[in-house]
């Protein structure tokens, strides 16, 4: 029992690729949206910070590499370890969701008294996991095409080449929208997060905030007979 | 000034009975087969009296440029009269005055001529006795006129332009089409190496932008007009637009002097051409590089999947955004109302 009354909520390897995701992330999106947005003021800015036109193809090409190591070692990590499997299933969409998103939307509206008891993943956390997967999984292989154009101008046809550049900047567009609207608002403005859950960095979150936004979580990890239930070692 | 002055009057005293000293000057300069030898060489000193009066200088006596004969016949050769003798700021003859003789020193030609090469200043384009305005078409540097012109030194580029779109609309009769100097400029003539040249990499765009961006041309020579915009949203463009000039412009891929239509079997960019012509840069590009639309829009219904795809992810980011927000907006109005209501309690 900790003092604090502290309860580790995320594993140094979810951490490490929360970590590798939102470094990788973040260089593509400024080096990206400096291309996307050449002809504007803040593009000119972005690239002429990033060192230059070529120097910012490279930093993002360094960017999408570290993108595509998170991606293998979230794979592996999904695949391969037990840890990483149980946190897959947790993620998995459920009918539960369904109804929670019901609860949450009455509960909101004041239709209802009390909120939906959600477990490790809530579906506001789910939706950002699958949208994000995705994302990463169409930017990959539209990336790949247009990094390595040169050699699949052997293979593919021309417009595969026009699809993927439009894919790839409207890929982009969205996780803009879905970074800055939903994920910005899970982590930092709701209320019983802002200013910022510091989680993603310690893997600790209170008890009480457990309590109040993890029900089921919350019960698995405190009452001993949950433990005994839960698939899950910690 | 003393020369200044001499010219002035030597104009006044001329100017009342110019026909009559021009005409002394024809009995001689009249005749067709006038002339002298000249290092072995004959050279004529025919003059035609017609074409002269119809030129821009009809009204001005023979003398009044070639200031040195004072008698008629002349003895000695007259000195090599300049156009500046007139056009110059301040003259008081009326002589019309452009920066065209300013640009024409920074040329390619002019620097030639002045290492001693054998390289056209003025004359050599506007003709020394028929100058006329370059809007009749009887003058030297007429559009239609313009690539025999240059044609006369540069010969093969003449027989290449021979073959290209551009002049078969001129010869259609689409005086917009393009000649010459519409790319290489008139009088600034610079190599493509110089950054302000209309050549250089970085300006080739805009030479040929100025025509193919012009929508009421474009149509009316059936012409897209909205490719020279896809290609500045085109990888190509915006690296050759942040200095990397090594990216295809126009010309690397479409040709230049002998520019032709993608339906023209000869053109670079005829289907079948088309993987020699990207593989000029892309080593490995093949017969695949002609599946598919080239200057590509994404909002525009030609181009297909690309557009469906762009069309698509239009709406569906539109969609997410209003649905995140409304959530999001629900979730704090929910909160806002539960705290004043616990506060009420």
């Amino acid at each position: 029992m900790t003092a604090e009354r502290k309860i580790q909520r995320f594993s140094l390897s979810w951490r490490i690729q929360h970590f590798l995701l939102m470094v990788s992330v973040t260089l593509l999106i400024i080096t990206g949206f400096a291309l996307k947005y050449h002809n504007t003021w803040l593009g000119r800015f972005l690239i002429f910070l990033e060192g230059g036109f070529e120097a910012r193809g490279t930093l993002h090409r360094i960017s999408a590499v570290l993108l595509f190591i998170t991606a293998v070692y979230h794979l592996i990590y999904i695949i391969f370890t037990r840890e990483g499997r149980a946190e897959f299933k947790e993620l998995l969409p459920m009918k539960k969701d369904f109804s929670d998103f019901v609860e949450s939307v009455r509960y909101d509206i004041g239709k209802n008294e009390k909120p939906p008891m959600y477990g490790r993943y809530s579906y506001k956390e789910k939706i950002q996991y699958w949208f994000f997967f995705l994302f990463v999984v169409l930017m990959i292989l539209s990336g790949i095409v247009l990094w390595f154009h040169n050699y699949f101008f052997g293979v593919l046809p021309k417009w595969f080449f026009d699809l993927s550049q439009a894919l790839h900047s409207a890929t982009a567009t969205l996780i803009i929208t879905f970074l800055v609207l939903w994920h910005l608002y899970l982590v930092h403005l709701s209320p019983s997060n802002f200013p910022i859950n510091t989680s993603f960095w310690d893997g600790y979150v209170s008890e009480e905030w457990l309590r109040e936004n993890h029900y089921l979580e919350y019960l698995a990890k405190v009452n001993p007979e949950g433990k005994d239930k839960g698939e899950d070692e910690q | 000034m003393k020369v200044w002055i001499l010219i002035f009057f030597v104009l006044i005293a001329n100017q009342a009975n110019s026909q009559l000293k021009n005409q002394r000057c024809f009995v001689c300069h009249g005749v067709k087969n006038f002339g002298i030898v000249e290092q072995g060489k004959f050279k004529s000193l025919y003059v035609s009296r017609e074409d002269f009066e119809a030129s821009v200088h009809s009204k001005f006596a023979c003398v009044s440029c070639h200031v040195d004969v004072r008698v008629i016949p002349h003895l000695t050769k007259p000195r090599k009269i300049h156009c500046l003798q007139c056009h110059f700021e301040g003259n008081v003859v009326g002589a019309p005055v452009t920066a065209k003789p300013e640009k024409y020193k920074e040329s390619v030609h002019a620097k030639a001529v002045a290492k001693g090469k054998n390289a056209p200043d003025c004359k050599d384009c506007h003709t020394v006795h028929y100058v006329r305005k370059p809007e009749d078409p009887n003058s030297s540097v007429y559009k239609t006129r313009v690539p025999e012109l240059c044609g006369g030194c540069h010969q093969t580029i003449k027989e290449e332009y021979y073959n290209s779109i551009h002049w078969a609309g001129i010869k259609r009769g689409e005086l917009s089409s393009a000649v010459c100097s519409d790319c290489h400029r008139e009088h600034d003539i610079l190599p493509p190496e110089d950054p302000r040249s209309s050549l250089n990499p970085k300006n080739v765009i805009g030479t040929c932008d100025k025509c193919h961006s012009d929508v009421k041309l474009m149509k009316r020579v059936g012409v897209p007009v909205t490719n020279p915009e896809a290609y500045k949203e085109s990888f190509h463009g915006i690296a050759l637009k942040f200095g990397v000039v090594k990216a295809a412009n126009c010309a690397s891929c479409h040709g230049y002097h002998d520019v032709l239509p993608s339906r023209d079997p000869r053109s670079p960019i005829h289907p079948a051409n088309l993987a020699k012509t990207c593989g000029k840069c892309h080593p490995r590009a093949n017969e695949n590089v002609a599946k598919g639309k080239f200057h590509v829009l994404p909002g525009e219904k030609e181009s297909g999947i690309v557009y469906y795809v762009y069309t698509f992810f239009k709406w569906f980011t539109l969609i997410v955004l209003i649905g995140l927000f409304t959530h999001i907006v629900l979730d704090l109005v929910g909160h806002i109302r539960r705290k004043r209501k616990k506060a009420s309690e």
